[in-house]
């Protein structure tokens, strides 16, 4: 069954600006979506419109089949995790949790009952009575979404809410959100600007550039079919490596006249692309082209070599590679690479679209 | 933080200045207040007789100086509570203005400007019996004015008239501090399902808790010492002693009735007052509200 339906959703200011021109989108119950862009994509805005928080002046928004647009956000049945948790900072993390519940008037001991489940759940027991400001950032993270649980709502609606972590808390959280929204297969609604994040939370992602969605679909799929060259920058990192190239009868020619054999129907300029974690080491013989090594980051587990693809034009374009386990080139060295044809991604060079 | 000087003179130079000034216009005058305390002075001020705590003695058995700490109270709390919930008021629909915002807000704290005596005047004249246009309004609906007459109607004038000037002072705070509370604190509470009125007791009004007790104090003292003008151009302290409130009674005492020692001795206890206000302030307010 369908939970939240948005049908040519837009968004535009009094002074006429408009955030987000037309966006449609279905959610399935129990579905984790997240909303990924730069900032400034209307993500966050998206996610206010659905919780209330912002007026919609286009489209409908539909929760379990009802059309919401003009409802109060406490109408709506969302509940909203905030980036700065926006935890009450007067009350203990027990009357934040009950807060919302005592507004809708539950009983007293159900109201206990469910606060003490889901503290449990949580494992916020020992900091009921504390105040938000004697809580760590996880613990008042934790807080926040205890919040949101207790009401049992139809979707959780999440602004960023790992940003203010440190990196290794992040990690923690993520993989604790992801389990938690499995047991409780609530819909989620969930806005990142981190695509480390957005990928491995998502059942479905929407890549946002400028308020319009440029692609929706699982993580694999954006990955290996992004549908536009922002999608393939914006997902995977490194960004997938694009050039300026041309399309002719003998296959993809780029700017340094290298050729790379390829029968397709499409002539003239396109962008070609290939991720960093494609590209092959080989020998002189075999390979496609060379790279002179600028910079070398070592991981451990792989390897980062930044390059230039050397052309005649003098111009020599930058390029980024990714390979495993340990390797030190010289700077300065050249590096011969093939680039397995089943890896490479045609875009158009005036739509930006896939081919 | 502590700084070391080479010389132990150049310290004491440097607070010099300070200290002669605190020497002269408070600890001279106030030393002045508390010898005259104990004397007691002919109307002209030719000779003195020293009368020990007799000043005192008198004042704490003059039923009139209660009804003026009753007055003063009465005075005090409602210039307060008035002041305060007028200007929270105003800041919250300030807060929610949009367009003309500033225009709105610099207007709303002009009245500050407006000196103590002046507001007094400006009252006086409104609620002015003969020609006062609110006390004419008043009169036509059938509620008859006249605080030249009427002690309850009288500090009515004066609450008003003290209270107007403060609501903008109070407003600017109040403002500012509504400016401070997060907007996703509101937002989380209207998708709690609190209504805006739940919101603003709920939220709004406990976060703003060390700006209110913060105003309270600084309201009460200032119903307490800072309004002889208000009260002076009004009603004199009348009717019937009705508006006489310490300070103004320490004047009319001292100035009008000549009793030099006994005002003096007044004077000690409105400094015991502040002393006790300000113990008060620096407890309370420097702990701040916590959470």
């Amino acid at each position: 069954m369908t939970d939240l339906v948005l049908k040519n959703i837009g968004k535009t200011y009094p002074n006429g600006y408009q955030a987000i021109p037309s966006i449609d989108l279905v959610i399935e119950e129990g579905e984790f979506i997240v909303l990924v862009g730069p900032s400034g994509c209307g993500k966050s805005t998206l996610l206010r419109m659905v919780a209330g928080l912002e007026t919609i002046t286009q489209g409908d928004l539909l929760i379990k089949g009802n059309r919401v647009n003009d409802k109060e956000p406490a109408d709506r049945d969302i509940a909203m995790v905030f980036q700065n948790y926006a935890l009450y900072p007067h009350m203990t993390v027990r009357a934040n949790m009950e807060y919302g519940l005592k507004n809708r008037g539950v009983p007293k001991e159900e109201r206990q009952a469910k606060v003490t489940d889901v503290a449990n759940m949580l494992g916020l027991d020992e900091l009921l009575d504390r105040r938000p400001g004697q809580l760590s950032g996880g613990q008042r993270q934790r807080v926040a979404m205890g919040r949101a649980m207790v009401r049992d709502p139809k979707v959780f609606l999440f602004d960023e809410p790992l940003s203010n972590l440190d990196a290794k808390l992040r990690v923690q959280m993520r993989v604790e959100i992801r389990q938690l929204q499995r047991k409780l297969a609530t819909t989620t609604l969930y806005v990142t600007h981190d695509q480390v994040e957005a990928m491995t939370l998502a059942d479905r992602l929407v890549v946002l550039n400028k308020g319009k969605a440029e692609q929706i679909g699982t993580p694999m799929e954006l990955y290996d079919k992004p549908a536009t060259t922002f999608v393939a920058e914006f997902i995977g990192s490194p960004s997938m490596n694009l050039f300026d190239a041309m399309m002719t009868e003998e296959g993809i020619v780029l700017s340094d006249k290298t050729r790379l054999p390829m029968s397709h129907a499409h002539r003239g300029s396109v962008i070609w692309g290939i991720r960093p974690e494609h590209l092959q080491q080989s020998d002189e013989a075999n390979a496609d082209f060379s790279l002179q090594v600028q910079a070398v980051e070592s991981l451990g587990a792989e390897t980062l070599i930044h390059g230039l693809l050397e052309d005649g034009s003098g111009q020599p374009k930058p390029m980024v590679i990714r390979l495993a386990g340990p390797h030190l080139p010289e700077i300065g060295s050249y590096m011969w690479l093939i680039a397995p044809a089943k890896h490479w991604h045609l875009f158009d060079a005036v739509t930006q679209q896939r081919l | 933080m502590s700084v070391y000087f080479p010389q132990k003179k150049l310290p004491y130079l440097l607070v010099l200045p300070q200290l002669i000034i605190t020497a002269i216009f408070f600890l001279w005058p106030a030393g002045q207040a508390v010898l005259q305390a104990f004397y007691r002075e002919d109307a002209f001020g030719l000779s003195q007789q020293f009368v020990g705590l007799e000043n005192f003695v008198d004042l704490f058995s003059d039923p009139l100086y209660y009804k003026s700490m009753l007055v003063t109270m009465v005075f005090s709390f409602s210039v307060a509570f008035l002041g305060i919930g007028v200007a929270l008021w105003l800041a919250v629909m300030a807060d929610r203005v949009i367009r003309g915002k500033m225009v709105y807000q610099t207007l709303l704290v002009w009245p500050y400007a407006v000196a103590p005596a002046l507001a007094g005047v400006l009252w006086w004249i409104l609620f002015d019996p003969n020609i006062g246009p609110i006390a004419l309004f008043l009169d036509r609906i059938g509620l008859h004015w006249n605080h030249f007459l009427n002690g309850d109607q009288a500090m009515i004038l004066v609450v008003i008239s003290a209270t107007w000037k403060q609501i903008s002072y109070n407003f600017l705070f109040f403002l500012a501090g509504l400016q401070a509370i997060p907007r996703s604190l509101i937002e989380a509470a209207a998708i709690d399902g609190a209504s805006s009125f739940r919101r603003f007791w709920d939220i709004v009004f406990p976060l703003l808790s060390p700006t209110t007790f913060f105003l309270l104090v600084v309201n009460l003292v200032y119903a307490f010492f800072d309004t002889f003008g208000v009260i002076d151009t009004t009603t004199q302290g009348g009717p019937d002693g009705s508006t006489n409130t310490l300070v103004y009674k320490v004047f009319k005492d001292g100035f009008i009735g000549l009793d030099s020692g006994g005002s003096a001795a007044q004077s000690i206890v409105l400094m015991a007052i502040v002393g006790l206000m300000t113990v008060i302030q620096f407890r309370f307010i420097e702990r701040k509200v916590q959470y």
